[in-house]
């Protein structure tokens, strides 16, 4: 059974990856063979300095998901390549390294600087994170993104990723524009703007106001984008939102992903994308496919 | 085989779940050879039901890890009160012990203070077990809104703990809050350790009590939490050393570094 998959020049094993900020490698208590068997790990998005991050709560629950304001607290790129990022190699599995800007500069940056380490699979372009407070998102722009990713594509050796937002009226432009600018893949899809009110002080229950909305609550609209995209670009879709089970993540791929990402489930059931792995490979067999090109966009209508 | 990702994540059955008081439970979890790895203040984070509801994992503080882990629970949300209504032989999804747990008094501190709110008295019977291990004169002020928060501490004094109680409404022990069990504890710095868990403005008295006399000391802290590991950075709280996660950095931290 053929399971491989390439987002530009970068081969991966498995389709099956961590969406970023979901997951932490931690030697004490990670089962490093089980690890192994992911196609990709993503670790957290890397900004060029380091961030504190929002005030508290970070975090509320809601029916079937999550929203969330952490506001990408990391230790900046040059702490994550000489830290986490040895750690995160030791184990051999591909990495997808998520960054983050505030300015193309920053973007150009990173990229200069993730050009430097051995053995990374490719770069992912966080476009979309709505939690730092600015008037809007580079992925709501597709001139903004385009460019972007235009002037990251020049710079970085790797393949590049660029990550969506789905705040936007139609991301299939967002999606065009980064394929134009030279992606090698898309990420698709981040959060949804979300707001919770706490009624006994009528404030939102988050520190930092709105948050981003995740979990199996936005799955369905995720899928819907993830095929409205597919039906208008050629580049590799890594599909996420709400993925818990195989069956989440088959949804996904047959409506066009190349890739999906287990993202909010890490918190609820680490072993999650491991379960979806094994799932697929079921499905699979049972439906007699050995190669996922057969399944990968062969949503009937 | 595909089996977890985490090494310390497994099944573990209830052994029982008792209703204390009205509000307060405690439940009994066989987790086999893990119970040894358990040092106090570290938290277990449960998976209450297979469905999605509720959503995340609820994190409790080990209260006692002698043959099963035990945790003590207040119904406060759905996901307690669905804990509530499991019966024994039922199975639960458990990460851990996680985090950082207390650490234990050098050998000089003659007095060791536990000062407890509430359900935030939940990491210190594993604590009391430890120190009387090495012999350390113990001492629980406990404070509760009223008496259906306050339970039988007999495990406590069977460890040669002094127990003094206070209730808001004075149903059980001294009326007031628990700061007005202060006047027990030996104020000698050299001599003595406080250890504190509860609400945050009883945690901030008791920081103000001991920076005042130079005691050092500990604080469990509580946050809501998604991951439990370190990964998400929902429970990061600001200390004097920067942001730091609940979940993995602690739960116990330093007194001196939590800003209440």
């Amino acid at each position: 059974m053929d399971l491989s998959v390439k987002i530009g020049k970068a081969k991966f094993s498995n389709p099956v990856t961590v969406a970023s900020g979901t997951f932490e490698y931690i030697k004490d208590y990670c089962s490093i063979s089980d690890l192994k068997k992911l196609g990709a790990l993503t670790p957290k998005t890397v900004t060029l300095y380091a961030q504190q991050g929002n005030p508290s709560p970070r975090i509320v629950e809601i029916p079937s998901g999550m929203i969330n304001a952490i506001g990408i607290e990391n230790e900046g790129i040059d702490a994550f390549i000489s830290g986490r990022l040895v750690e995160f190699k030791k184990l051999g599995v591909p990495l997808i390294i998520s960054v983050s800007g505030k300015t193309e500069t920053e973007f150009k940056m990173l990229a200069e600087k993730l050009n430097k380490p051995k053995g990374l699979s490719a770069i992912e372009l966080n476009l979309s994170c709505p939690n730092l407070k600015k008037k809007s998102l580079v992925a709501q722009d597709p001139k903004a993104t385009y460019s972007i990713v235009k002037a990251v594509k020049r710079i970085s050796k790797l393949p590049v990723i660029a990550k969506l937002t789905p705040n936007v009226g139609d991301i299939t432009v967002i999606a065009k524009a980064a394929q134009e600018a030279g992606a090698d893949g898309i990420s698709m899809i981040n959060t949804f703007s979300g707001l919770v009110i706490d009624t006994k002080t009528r404030k939102s229950a988050i520190g930092n106001f709105t948050g981003g909305v995740s979990g199996p609550a936005i799955r369905p609209m995720a899928v819907n984008m993830v095929y409205n995209v597919a039906q208008k670009v050629s580049i590799p879709i890594i599909g996420m939102g709400g993925i818990m089970t195989a069956d989440d993540a088959l949804q996904f791929i047959i409506a066009g992903a190349t890739m999906v990402a287990v993202g909010t489930a890490n918190f609820i059931e680490p072993k999650a994308p491991l379960e979806v792995l094994r799932g697929i490979k079921e499905y699979m067999k049972k439906n007699k496919l050995n190669n996922l090109k057969q399944l990968r966009g062969s949503l009937v209508r | 085989m595909y089996s977890f990702m985490y090494k310390n994540q497994y099944k573990a059955k209830i052994v029982s779940n008792e209703k204390l008081t009205a509000k307060l439970y405690r439940m009994s979890l066989d987790a086999g050879k893990i119970t040894e790895k358990v040092v106090p203040g570290q938290f277990i984070h449960i998976r209450i039901n297979d469905t999605l509801k509720p959503f995340f994992r609820r994190p409790f503080s080990i209260y006692r890890a002698k043959n099963n882990i035990e945790i003590l629970y207040e119904v406060v949300g759905d996901g307690t009160r669905m804990l509530s209504s499991k019966k024994n032989g039922e199975v639960v999804d458990v990460i851990g012990p996680l985090g950082k747990g207390f650490s234990l008094p050098s050998k000089k501190i003659k007095q060791v203070i536990m000062i407890g709110g509430g359900v935030g008295v939940a990491p210190f019977l594993a604590l009391s077990d430890e120190l009387k291990k090495i012999k350390c004169e113990q001492v629980l002020l406990y404070g509760g809104r009223t008496k259906e928060h306050i339970f039988n501490m007999k495990e406590y004094k069977a460890n040669g703990c002094k127990v003094s109680i206070t209730t808001d409404d004075g149903s059980v022990g001294i009326k007031g809050r628990v700061s007005k069990l202060y006047s027990k504890i030996n104020t000698d710095p050299e001599r003595t350790f406080i250890y504190t868990c509860g609400p945050k403005p009883m945690m901030a008295s008791v920081k103000e009590f001991a920076q005042k006399h130079g005691i050092d000391g500990q604080v469990s802290c509580e946050e809501v939490m998604a991951c439990g590991v370190g990964a998400c950075k929902g429970c990061s709280i600001d200390t004097s050393k920067g942001y730091k996660t609940v979940c993995f950095d602690g739960p116990v931290f330093n007194i001196k570094d939590i800003k209440f």
